[in-house]
């Protein structure tokens, strides 16, 4: 067993002259309380571009707080708070604290996301179900009438997705905002394609006074906000993400969003512990979520395999599966930002707290390690698009075979599954019950019913070559 | 992977010290909690010169009430213009130049009206009139009302004549506007205060008001299959007496019944055995009082603006009424029988009586005029804006009064923080315009001020650490849009609801104090990141879920499939 506060306490000696602190002194923790973990104090909001050693640091803080398993003296339990994203008080007390359907499910972050580390993701066991949590929040049921059963998405190279969708989101407004003033200027109506880093979500167009037709929008919020996060495509950065799951999951309460200033309430589900978690822990947890290293292509050893997934490489495009599963995206910036520009009240925003922090992930060897382009770019190779598609149909409706939308976005579209680390993350599919890879190619329909069914029609040896290649976006401990 | 030990705290100080903090807690902030503001409190900052803005409200006795304000779109760029009565002053009219999210800019603009028409004035209401999409003002004076037809870029003409519209000669000091079922124009109310002819006056002589229903259908013919053209004819004028010099009303569906009737606040300084009043509208029969055996209630006081919110979204709107001393906050009794108007005063229990000032020593009543429920810090609670100021030099009453930031509270309470917010000036305020004037998704502010300049405050966003600002919750504005009559949909009750909170907004021409805004309607969300819009049209007709995201101005066009957004510039 790792005894993770020292290793914080370790990494804060090496990157300052400070003397350490030791367990004993006046306000250290004592090592058997039963508590997880020490929430950073409430004025330790990091801004400002930190060093790689401070950003070590945090990142240290936040990995504890993933895997530390909250007990009730840190805040777990939401014994008059449901699941909800927007606070929302329970009628009566929940019966059982502990649910593996409403919620609280877990323990820990790294409960379920740890395959094949933490902040992996998991298998069937640690599936999750998605709703409102606004009525029926106490269901005890999986009838998909109540609830969407989801299988735990890996959260490696969540920084630079995070960090792509926000370059696609200005991207998108921007052009909007082009539209809007040739619109303007012109006196006639303005269309124009919402293009960005290769990937079309449609078109807009913008009516001389300012208004604008989405009637033509693809695969996009109608605010234009690319939502890289949860398989639906409908959470916006990786705080939104840890702010709305610390509650769902755990119960415990990140200040941010369910303190006095939204609720009037320190301690809004009513579990005796006020001001659960604060900004800076967010933070902290942002940090560590946003540093992890990104997926890699490996190289097997064996040469048959070596083989194959060359071959199998081609296959992949040959049968348009990178039409979605897009191989890399340029990145312009690998400084992460946090909070980040496209939030919403309710999630930390830029300048509400002080000057953003400025995670530099180019300090990291993983990050230097990835390709760029002619323009200097990076190329995140996450082969996927952060678009969302309809992929379902009348005739193959494994992965949308839902009752229930999901936050406006209809039952059978979700956001492109990025296949970088899909070697080192089986299950399959959004609930996590599709064993193999060839079951879910075969289960794609709607938008990707072409590749699937070309897939099908291909040789056994070259469906056994895209199974090896796939087989090689592996996430490395 | 398993971490059950506690991260000692001395590492974290040590690892805290690497890590530039935010300045400390200010003592604003500690004065904020002691008050129990712990919600944003919007920072106001006034910038009326700046902004162009120069304009007093002032002149004799007859002008010790009303100075009001009207809010429109004048030129189809969807930015709230003004239109400010002078009293013995000229009103003007004030183009709204702001840039997106900037300082508030405004240009004086030249009307090209009859001078004598401006004179005299004590407030304005905007509203369609004759659905041709450019908004018009009703005037209301001391002497000859008028009706101004709106024209392409901010252009007016006075159209009383050619709407067959008596303006009279009475002192007009409130005015409220309907489309009664199935009528093409609206319906024009207006309350007159002190018949200074009659023998005795001021005291006991309060004037009648009157009643303009338009007269079936047009003069010119039926209004066009594109809902523009025609003529109203205003020729018939109906009395509605006894009149209790009454400072304002508004149509209001107070019994949920799709079918608003006019609520009168009245002010009991000049009347004798007056009362508030309510008058049962039926479309198809003159107005009659509600009276006592149908369960309205013997209630006077010196009533100056008239606010109305469904602050608990049950259908049945709440009452904020002005008067000298107490606010009132009436809401429908729970004991009530369907369809009988009985009210009970909630001010206290609410933290909304506002009686006095918030600032100083003194403990001499308030005077509260134009009041106006909106939601200034966009956290979803709808807070309470009253205009305060002295009537003239009344010793009884407090000389510094300050105009109230009722802030919303989540228990659904009020609480003052008109100093924090910056609001708290030394002025007589009077009518006043809220609207979001810089289209940044933050209501702004213009009181119009008796014998001083107006005020124009500039809503700046949170006050934070350090003396800064920051943003405050999600917001959406909303634009309604139906063909044909009333255009702007006046009447019509918008419903946003968002996990299990559900906002209600209706469109009202009227209330408040001699003073009307119509446009956008704001709506704040808290931390909604979504809401979901229905409109109960006019008519009573329900639409369709419209599905929005936060932070947008949203257009709904009556029968379309989806809302669209409107894109400022």
């Amino acid at each position: 067993m790792k005894r993770a506060g020292y290793v914080t306490l370790a990494v804060a000696c090496m990157i300052s002259a400070a003397p350490p602190a030791l367990a004993g002194e006046e306000g250290a923790a004592k090592p058997w309380e039963e508590r997880a973990v020490s929430p950073l104090p409430a004025d330790a909001m990091p801004s400002g571009r930190l060093t790689p050693g401070q950003l070590t640091a945090l990142a240290k803080h936040g990995e504890l707080l993933f895997a530390a398993p909250f007990t009730r003296l840190d805040g777990a339990g939401r014994p008059m708070a449901t699941q909800a994203i927007i606070p929302t008080k329970r009628k009566r007390e929940a019966r059982e604290a502990f649910q593996r359907m409403a919620g609280m499910d877990a323990n820990s972050c790294a409960s379920c996301h740890n395959s094949p580390a933490a902040g992996g993701a998991g298998d069937f066991t640690v599936n999750v179900f998605v709703s409102e949590g606004f009525g029926n929040a106490d269901f005890d049921s999986t009838d998909p009438q109540f609830s969407n059963e989801r299988n735990t998405n890996h959260l490696f190279g969540a920084g630079l997705v995070e960090l792509l969708a926000r370059e696609m989101t200005a991207d998108l407004q921007s052009i909007r905002r082009l539209a809007a003033d040739q619109a303007r200027k012109s006196g006639k109506p303005a269309t124009l394609p919402l293009v960005t880093k290769g990937v079309s979500f449609g078109s807009i167009t913008v009516e001389p006074d300012g208004m604008a037709d989405l009637s033509e929008l693809d695969g996009v919020d109608t605010d234009l906000v690319i939502r890289p996060f949860s398989q639906k495509g409908v959470m916006t950065s990786l705080r939104q993400f840890s702010v709305n799951a610390l509650n769902q999951h755990h119960g415990i309460q990140p200040v941010e969003r369910f303190g006095t200033r939204w609720t009037g309430e320190s301690d809004f589900d009513e579990d005796g512990k006020e001001d659960e978690l604060a900004p800076a822990d967010i933070s902290a947890l942002v940090a560590w979520q946003a540093t992890l290293h990104a997926p890699t292509v490996m190289k097997p050893e064996n040469a048959e395999w070596r083989a194959a997934a060359a071959s199998g490489s081609q296959v992949f495009d040959t049968i348009g599966c990178n039409s979605c599963h897009i191989r890399a995206l340029p990145l312009k910036s690998l400084d992460f930002s946090d909070p980040g520009p496209f939030d919403a009240a309710g999630t930390l925003r830029e300048n509400e707290n002080g000057e953003p922090a400025i995670y530099d992930l180019s300090s990291f060897s993983w990050a230097q390690s990835l390709e760029r382009n002619e323009k200097g770019e990076v190329m995140i190779p996450l082969f996927g698009d952060l678009k969302r598609h309809r992929i379902a149909d009348q005739k193959i409706a494994t992965l949308g075979n839902e009752l229930l939308s999901q936050r406006f976005v209809d039952r059978d579209v979700f956001m492109t599954s990025e296949l970088w680390g899909i070697g080192s993350t089986e299950p399959y599919g959004h609930r996590g019950d599709l064993t193999t890879l060839d079951e879910v190619i075969r289960a794609h329909g709607g938008e990707g019913s072409d590749a699937a069914r070309a897939y099908e029609k291909l040789a056994e040896e070259e469906r056994s070559a895209l199974i090896a290649f796939l087989k090689t976006l592996v996430i490395e401990p | 992977m398993r971490m059950n030990s506690p991260v000692s705290l001395g590492a974290l100080a040590a690892l805290v010290s690497l890590i530039p903090a935010i300045t400390a807690a200010s003592d604003i902030t500690q004065d904020r909690d002691k008050r129990g503001l712990v919600m944003d409190v919007p920072f106001m900052v006034e910038q009326a010169g700046a902004a162009g803005i120069d304009h007093v409200y002032d002149g004799p006795w007859e002008f010790f009430v009303g100075g009001g304000g009207a809010g429109l779109d004048c030129n189809g760029d969807r930015k709230t213009d003004l239109f400010i009565a002078g009293g013995k002053n000229p009103a003007q009219l004030y183009v709204n130049k702001s840039a997106t999210g900037g300082e508030l800019s405004f240009e004086k603009r030249e009307t090209g009206l009859d001078p004598a028409l401006l004179e005299n004035v004590t407030g304005a209401y905007p509203v369609d009139i004759d659905n041709d999409g450019h908004k018009d003002i009703v005037l209301l004076r001391v002497g000859r009302n008028a009706i101004l037809k709106g024209g392409p870029d901010c252009t007016f003409t006075n159209a009383s004549r050619q709407f067959s519209f008596d303006g009279g000669r009475e002192w007009t000091t409130a005015f409220a506007a309907t489309f009664e079922k199935d009528r093409t124009y609206p319906t024009l109310a207006f309350g007159n205060y002190v018949d200074r002819s009659a023998p005795g006056s001021p005291w006991g002589t309060c004037h009648d008001n009157f009643l303009f229903r338009p007269q079936v259908d047009d003069k010119s013919g039926n209004l066009s299959a594109s809902g523009t053209g025609g003529e109203p004819d205003y020729s018939q004028q109906m009395t509605l007496s006894p009149g209790y010099c009454t400072l304002s009303m508004l149509f209001t569906d107070w019994k949920r019944s799709g079918e608003p009737d006019l609520r009168m606040t009245n002010d009991r300084q000049y009347y004798r055995g007056g009362e508030e009043q309510l008058w049962r509208m039926d479309p198809q029969r003159p107005p009659r009082l509600y009276r006592a055996a149908e369960g309205w209630r013997h209630v006077t006081i010196w009533g100056m603006g008239i606010a109305e919110a469904d602050l608990n979204a049950d259908g049945y709107p709440e009452y904020a009424l002005t008067s000298m001393g107490d606010t009132k906050l009436q809401t429908l009794d729970e004991e009530a029988e369907e369809g009988r108007p009985v009210y009970r005063d909630i001010a206290f229990e609410r933290g909304a009586t506002a009686q006095r000032p918030y600032v100083g020593d003194a403990i001499r009543p308030s005077t509260g005029w134009h009041s106006e429920f909106a939601d200034f810090n966009n956290d979803g609670k709808l807070d309470l804006f009253i205009a305060k100021g002295n009537v003239e030099k009344m010793p009884d009453f407090a000389d510094f009064d300050p105009d109230n930031m009722l802030l919303g509270t989540h228990d659904g309470k009020f609480v003052e923080a008109g100093d924090l917010s910056g609001i708290a000036l030394h002025t007589k305020g009077r009518g006043a315009v809220i609207a979001d004037f810089n289209n940044d998704g933050m209501l702004d502010l213009l009181v119009v001020n008796r014998g001083g300049k107006a005020s124009l405050f500039r809503n700046t966003g949170a006050m934070a650490q350090g003396g800064k600002t920051m943003q405050m919750g999600n917001w959406l504005e909303i634009e309604l849009a139906q063909k044909g009559a009333n255009r702007d949909a006046v009447g019509a009750r918008i419903s946003v609801k968002s996990g299990n909170e559900t906002r209600v907004r209706t469109i009202q021409v009227g209330g408040g104090h001699a003073s009307g805004h119509i446009g956008f309607v704001h709506v704040g969300l808290g931390v909604a990141e979504r809401a979901q819009i229905r409109v109960q049209w006019p008519d009573g007709e329900w639409s369709a879920p419209f599905r929005v995201f936060a932070n947008q101005f949203v257009r709904i066009d009556r029968g379309a499939e989806s809302a669209r957004y409107w894109l400022p510039e």
